[in-house]
């Protein structure tokens, strides 16, 4: 069958088999950015805006969303124009092995979209479905601190 | 990965009528998709036909003649940040919803999937259930309401085959009322090791209309009736409080799995039971 989302602005129409979870799909089509792990929807890493929603794809039927509006962590900035979250996870040490961390923006993304001036305690709720291994989460909050700084033009 | 490998369609119904029509004629090889969490985390190889409700309006929370109307695919978190749950029963209620899970899975988790899965460790269905919900489902002829006590005393999965779950609605409770809820887990994505939510109208310090609920023990909820009738018109103190921790820990029905043992269940419950009847008494 066909479906159509709206994915990082562009519309795009894609052939998928009716079970299929939007994870493999959209990996399929070439957008590796999101991570694929548990198929549980356990740890966050295959996180998307769906329609403006942080969702897990990996337990999100493609058919189910056909129609919707997806943005994946390339839909947020790029390496060449980072969006301030990308640039405060590289410069407070958020990042090591990077499995999780599209993931990770996606969730504070969202947050700060919603909760412009997060406190530590909406940070962490925030992210509580976004395992890490690497980091100890400690330098994501800061990250995130910090991104609500870059955002506001008070980063000095 | 492909998990839904025998899944040959989708269908995108325009009417819950339709759906339920969908459901019966398919039988045992359609499924009705709520939020999509259950079906794509637990895959059933005898699905042919997935059943989507996204051109359903079944995404409403309304307040209506003394109760909160609650779509079937509201999602947990649309359920947190509707303003007008935001401070039922001092917004006890609502924190209770966002203690669950994770942000991502309660993005996703739908109200009518909960119901409709009713899993032995849901929170969603202890929840519910304290707050002496209903629900209101279709089977494509007719609209049935039912408490949800009295649904899950059924067969429910066996009703749920042939009709589709529309809304859940539960009393807007007046500030006389108290709810608090407690849930064991060991981290944000785990399934709970025991729940307990509470009920309660307090008149003049003494506990009235008592509902508790104990799930995940590893059997599904259950009311806590000789709890309920220990608790009944009793003043609300100190020593009461400390009385319905033990009673709880003698009497709760809970037992051993692979996970945590009954004895360990049982002291939990009880932890909860004081926590919660404290955080009354700080209420009143």
């Amino acid at each position: 069958m066909k479906v159509n989302y709206i994915l990082n602005g562009e519309k795009k129409e894609f052939e998928i088999h009716p079970g299929e979870v939007l994870l493999d799909v959209l990996r399929r089509y070439g957008y590796k950015e999101i991570k694929g792990n548990c198929y549980m929807g356990t740890c966050g890493a295959c996180a998307v805006l769906i329609n403006g929603t942080p969702k897990t794809t990996c337990t999100t039927l493609a058919a189910q969303v056909n129609g919707a509006e997806i943005t994946t962590i390339k839909g947020i900035g790029t390496i060449n124009n980072p969006h301030p979250l990308q640039t405060a996870f590289v410069e407070k040490g958020a990042v090591q092995c990077g499995y999780c961390t599209p993931g990770a923006i996606i969730s504070a993304y969202a947050l700060l979209k919603k909760i412009p001036n997060p406190t530590e305690e909406d940070i962490k709720k925030a992210l509580d479905g976004n395992l890490c291994r690497c980091t100890g989460y400690v330098q994501q909050i800061e990250a995130v601190k910090y991104a609500v700084k870059l955002l506001k033009g008070d980063d000095k | 990965m492909l998990k839904l490998k025998e899944v040959k369609e989708c269908l995108y119904p325009s009417s819950i009528e339709e759906a339920a029509r969908i459901l019966r004629e398919k039988g045992d090889k359609a499924k009705v998709v709520g939020g999509g969490l259950h079906i794509s985390a637990f895959p059933n190889p005898l699905i042919e036909t997935l059943i989507f409700l996204n051109k359903i309006d079944l995404n409403y929370i309304l307040i209506k003649e003394g109760f909160f109307h609650v779509g079937a695919l509201v999602s947990i978190t649309e359920l947190t940040e509707n303003n007008g749950l935001k401070g039922f029963l001092r917004g006890n209620v609502t924190n209770s919803f966002c203690s669950i899970a994770s942000e991502l899975l309660r993005n996703q988790i739908s109200m009518g999937g909960s119901i409709a899965q009713r899993e032995p460790y849901s929170d969603v269905a202890t929840i519910l259930l304290t707050l002496n919900s209903k629900v209101i489902f279709h089977n494509g002829n007719i609209e049935e309401t039912v408490p949800l006590e009295e649904l899950y005393t059924k067969n429910f999965r066996l009703i749920l085959k042939e009709s589709v779950i529309k809304e859940i609605i539960f009393p807007n409770y007046d500030n006389s009322y108290h709810f608090g809820m407690g849930r064991f887990v060991r981290n944000a994505t785990d399934i709970p090791l025991l729940n307990v939510a509470i009920l309660s109208k307090i008149e003049v310090n003494k506990l009235k209309n008592i509902r508790i609920f104990i799930g995940a023990r590893p059997a599904p909820a259950y009311g806590f009736k000789t709890l309920e009738d220990f608790l009944k018109d009793k003043e609300l103190s100190e020593g009461l409080i400390k009385s319905a921790r033990e009673f709880t820990k003698e009497n709760v029905e809970a037992e051993n799995d692979m996970r945590i043992n009954k004895d360990c269940r049982k002291q939990i419950a009880g932890v909860f039971v004081e926590k919660i009847l404290t955080e009354f008494s700080k209420e009143v």
